[in-house]
């Protein structure tokens, strides 16, 4: 073989790859532009008011913390305010450093409570359980540092509810967030898990713990990740939810039938997408026992959160994502191409391992060898530019198709100008952004393979709408 | 794609202006029913049927009594039933769903047959809706049919067939709900069915299902059916299957068992469930704690008194968390 044959081989590898992924992802597009189209049509009469029949299933709200001084009062608050008629919120302080045992004691006139605690999953020393004298259906549980899946085991252990829902400490949810994510078990009794969309903060007006006005924000890097949630959640999941092989469901905001997961061993504490892992480990023991179940996910935006305006922490997120996602598969392999494996196991499994999780390196060390070999004159020019329009123009293709989707479902922002603005964005985020992100995949990635030791997420949160009880973030 | 977000967008403003434009004119108009049928009859063009139709809907579940005996003859002076009618043959999905809630709730009985065959329409949503229609059009001549009908879609939410159980009220469902569970406990609906039907009988006159729950009390065998029995029980006179039940190999009978003792039981069942607070399953311990602060005549004191005899660290401390519960109540 010549090194001509090489430098051919290697551009029709690079160029098909670009292909099949962009094609796997308009295959998803289409998949989710009719399931949203009925989704929209179905919930068309959400909006009348109907009655309380006592036979809603209870769900315990359970929000993990650490060092959350800043944010945690206001988040609790909003979560008290659910439109649900039976809820319980149990906080987890996961021995954090700062005051937000403090701010917590403090706001919600906590007082210890002497619980028959009992722990189902094995998780660090609980130091006390607290119940608010002004809010009866809040407990907190105070614990031993043992990161986010052990303080949501102890959530779990402590839940009093058949259904359980993680929610991020800084997550800002709409009143109906619970009666949308809870529906999909009351409609189909196999229903262990259901998740929403998952959309950004920045610059939304934020009064109570409660999104009033959605604006877009004025940071640059925080206007691009608007554009990239659209398209994550439109139809990198939505696409998925039709035939049952959804394998991300947002740690910030998700339900779980809490018995399964009990069954299923709880969070996993070695990982740090604990959320993905628990998804995918929950497709292979159904798929694998023949257990018929539901994994669903609903396209209302149901939860708000602040995304980071700093390359610094954009980056630190992007690898831990990227890591997690490593851990979830690997821990996981079993389901791939696994006879009973079904949709998940024969195409969500496959497709993510080899163009989310493998796709940083190609795409990658594609945009190098190419710029390499153009210049070297190893590439023609034709060549080169079919490379780029391919690479370019598919992406922007699937970013202006989430904004297409947006458009027929939820139109969330409602000025003209916001969608001119995102537009602007969709154009942008193709031209260099898509690329460092793929960069910092790959930094997770080789993170992962060279097992760096995991913690919790630290995230630098602005937390600007925390003024008292109100306020509002721009 | 970029023209279809343009125009999709320009669409969306052109229809929320006519929408802001419209219903300035309707929302006081709607407003008025509450004292009166308006002098003024609004004008809807056809664009804006489905809109006008979602607006008398959500006024006509808002309101009641009189408020909505006017929002109907508004309706008939400006003939919504005929454009729900049309928009339930002709619409989309969305628009079947409006329509179908507007003819339900102008008792609209010329369109029964339509209701009944979309009652086993696939989507969830629609049936639901349709059966509802029906029962607001006439719920004693279709509920007996209707309730068979409930108890085998397990995609219709329990709690929303619930609601529309709890609207019509007791005299009518209770003898509808005592004829299709004894039918299906026949094995013409099985266990689930049978399971179903005993948590709608939520809504009816508890005294005359009673024969009924204390007979699968007695005889079932799935442990599901026994507990959804044990669920409605309130007759003292069923306390020695209660009993016998608290026993059962089944935590989940058990804690519903001894819940149900809690509620009917009386003072003799205290050693009994003092026994309980050292059962090996949790909600157990729990549902025996729960029940001896529930007992008739049983004081507070007397109960802390016996959670300091305990030996068993397991029932001293679930006794405990439910007096503190019972205190800070």
């Amino acid at each position: 073989m010549t090194v001509n044959d090489w430098v051919v081989g290697t551009q029709w590898f690079f160029l098909l790859y670009f292909i099949c992924i962009n094609m796997g992802y308009v295959m998803l597009n289409l998949l989710s532009m009719g399931s949203i189209k009925r989704y929209v049509e179905a919930h068309s009469l959400d909006d009348i008011p109907r009655g309380i029949s006592g036979f809603e299933i209870p769900v315990s709200v359970l929000v993990p913390a650490y060092n959350e001084q800043e944010t945690i009062a206001s988040s609790v608050r909003s979560m008290l305010q659910l439109d649900y008629p039976d809820y319980e919120v149990i906080v987890i302080n996961d021995g954090s450093k700062d005051g937000t045992m403090d701010a917590l004691r403090r706001e919600f006139e906590l007082e210890p409570f002497p619980e028959a605690y009992w722990q189902r999953l094995p998780v660090k020393p609980v130091h006390a359980i607290y119940r608010s004298r002004k809010y009866p259906m809040l407990r907190v549980i105070d614990k031993e540092n043992g990161g986010k899946a052990d303080a949501l085991n102890a959530g779990i252990n402590a839940s009093r509810c058949p259904l359980f829902c993680g929610v991020d400490a800084d997550s800002i949810l709409e009143r109906v967030s619970l009666r949308r994510v809870v529906e999909p078990f009351l409609v189909d009794p196999r229903t262990i898990a259901s998740g929403g969309t998952v959309r950004v903060a920045n610059g939304c007006t934020v009064d109570s713990g409660f999104l009033t006005s959605v604006g877009l924000p004025r940071n640059p890097l925080a206007l691009l990740q608007i554009v990239e949630y659209l398209r994550a959640f439109l139809f990198g999941r939505l696409g998925w939810s039709p035939i049952n092989a959804v394998l991300i469901i947002s740690g910030a905001f998700g339900v779980f039938s809490k018995d399964v997961v009990i069954k299923a061993g709880g969070y996993r504490t070695d990982t740090i997408g604990e959320d993905m892992e628990l998804i995918v480990r929950l497709h292979r023991l159904h798929r694998t026992d023949n257990i018929p179940y539901r994994i669903v996910f609903v396209p209302d935006p149901v939860c708000w959160t602040e995304a980071p305006e700093t390359l610094r922490v954009l980056k630190n997120q992007r690898i831990r994502w990227q890591r997690g996602l490593a851990e979830s598969l690997s821990l996981n392999i079993g389901l791939l191409f696994h006879p009973r494996g079904g949709a998940v196991g024969w195409l969500a499994f496959p497709f993510m391992a080899i163009f989310e999780l493998l796709g940083p390196l190609i795409e990658v060390a594609g945009y190098v060898l190419m710029i390499l070999a153009f210049f070297a004159g190893l590439v023609s020019q034709e060549a080169f530019i079919t490379f780029i329009v391919v690479a370019f123009g598919f992406g922007l293709v699937l970013s202006v198709s989430s904004l297409l989707l947006e458009e027929i479902s939820f139109h969330i922002y409602p000025k003209p100008r916001q969608m001119f603005v995102l537009l602007l964005f969709v154009v942008l985020e193709n031209l260099g952004y898509r690329q460092i992100n793929s960069a910092w995949r790959l930094w997770g990635l080789l993170l992962w393979m060279f097992r760096s030791k995991a913690r919790w997420g630290e995230m630098t949160r602005g937390a600007s709408w925390q003024t008292g009880s109100g306020g509002s973030t721009h | 794609m970029l023209i279809a977000v343009f125009l999709l967008r320009i669409r969306l403003v052109m229809v929320q202006r006519r929408q802001r434009f419209f219903e300035a004119q309707w929302q006081p108009l709607l407003a008025e029913c509450v004292f009166g049928v308006p002098a003024e009859i609004p004008q809807v063009p056809p664009k804006m049927r489905y809109h006008f139709l979602k607006i008398w809907n959500f006024h006509h579940e808002s309101l009641a009594g009189a408020s909505r005996a006017n929002l109907e003859a508004l309706a008939e002076s400006m003939h919504l039933g005929e454009i729900a009618r049309e928009l339930m043959h002709t619409g989309n999905l969305r628009e079947r769903l409006i329509a179908v809630m507007t003819i339900g709730h102008l008792r609209d009985r010329t369109q029964w047959h339509e209701l009944r065959d979309l009652v086993a329409h696939p989507s969830p949503m629609l049936s639901l809706l349709s059966a509802r229609a029906l029962i607001d059009i006439d719920a004693p001549s279709t509920l007996a049919w209707l309730i068979t009908v409930m108890a085998a879609r397990d995609d219709w939410p329990l709690s929303r067939v619930v609601t529309i159980l709890r609207e019509v009220g007791p005299d009518l469902v209770t003898l509808p709900l005592i004829g299709a569970a004894e039918a299906a406990a026949r094995g013409e609906g099985g266990d689930t069915q049978v399971a179903r039907l005993l948590k709608m009988m939520e809504v009816a006159h508890i005294e005359h299902v009673s024969p009924f729950v204390g007979k699968i009390a007695r005889e079932a065998k799935s442990p599901e059916l026994i507990a959804s029995a044990l669920r409605l029980m309130q007759d003292p006179r069923d306390l020695d299957i209660v009993r016998t039940h608290a026993k059962h190999e089944s935590w989940f009978v058990r804690s519903t068992a001894i819940r149900t003792l809690g509620r009917i039981g009386g003072k003799s069942d205290m050693q009994f469930l003092i026994d309980m607070l050292s059962d090996t399953h949790w909600w157990v311990r729990y549902r025996a704690a729960r029940a001896l602060l529930a007992l008739p005549d049983m004081p507070l004191d007397i109960v802390d008194h016996a959670c300091g005899k305990l030996q068993d660290h397991f029932a001293a401390d679930i006794l405990a968390q439910a007096i503190a519960e019972a205190r800070a109540a």
